[in-house]
């Protein structure tokens, strides 16, 4: 790939949402996601005279910002730490209008975001890059067998959470 | 309500405040290396070498030519004075 200042703008448009959304939904904070995802960049504008193909581009741009992302939070876990377990339980939506529901939307990002590292990173790329199983494991380098046992748990997870505020004789199946 | 669908929804991306490719890019090009201009005092040194060399060349050319010159002259002697050795023994041999 040329390091042409043209083509590097054409490639940050192109993948600035997706970049963005990752360290976004990941640390659910806009501005140090906009801070991670300009690092991210400038980092591509180095190396890109290095990437061979578009595929190549995009490969790296998920690979570094997945580990950037992890890298960031493992820093951050010498501050108090706050567990899926332990998360404030988010607004209580009603349940009959849960599909597609703002509330619930809102919901699922904090449950996602209070996720253990790697298993919210593999959330982030099923869901929001909807990446299958073996991409996300060749995206972050990891077996594909951790890949489905990360997604299997915190979907139960998710599950389990979403239960407790739906109430039990309306019935909502997840 | 599937949950899968659900997330898709919940996760899906959304675009960085606006400017957000403008700023990445200032950040790039000014964190770009300056280009490496050669100070003139460096221009001005190596001028003054290649003089320097030039001169000092043409010096030890025509030293070089005047030594060869002195040499030919020296040769072009020896040879008349042979020369003129020889007629003086001949004009000797005769008158005796």
């Amino acid at each position: 790939m040329t390091d042409d200042p043209e083509r590097f703008e054409d490639l940050v448009r192109e993948h600035q949402s997706m970049v963005f959304s990752m360290a976004c939904r990941y640390l659910r904070n806009r501005a140090l996601a906009e801070e991670i995802a300009q690092d991210v960049f400038l980092q591509l504008y180095r190396k890109l005279p290095l990437l061979e193909s578009p595929d190549h581009v995009l490969h790296w741009l998920r690979w570094v910002t997945a580990h950037r992302l992890i890298d960031h939070s493992r820093q951050e876990k010498r501050r108090p730490q706050s567990p899926l377990e332990d998360a404030p339980e988010p607004a209580t939506a009603d349940p009959a209008s849960m599909s597609s529901d703002p509330l619930l939307a809102d919901m699922l990002r904090e449950l996602v975001a209070a996720l253990p590292e790697n298993a919210r990173i593999v959330m982030i790329l099923r869901y929001q890059e909807d990446l299958d199983p073996m991409d996300i494991a060749r995206a972050l380098d990891m077996p594909i067998a951790t890949v489905k046992s990360h997604l299997q748990r915190s979907l139960a997870l998710l599950r389990d959470k979403l239960r407790d505020k739906v109430s039990p004789k309306k019935g909502v199946g997840l | 309500m599937n949950l899968d669908d659900e997330l898709r929804a919940a996760l899906r991306p959304e675009d960085p405040s606006p400017g957000f490719a403008e700023r990445v890019i200032a950040r790039a090009q000014s964190s770009r290396p300056p280009k490496q201009v050669m100070p003139r005092f460096i221009w001005a040194a190596a001028l003054a070498a290649m003089l320097a060399i030039g001169f000092t060349g043409a010096y030890e050319y025509r030293q070089m030519k005047a030594e060869k010159a002195s040499r030919d002259a020296l040769i072009a002697l020896r040879i008349a004075s042979e020369k003129l050795n020889l007629a003086r023994d001949k004009v000797l041999r005769r008158e005796n």
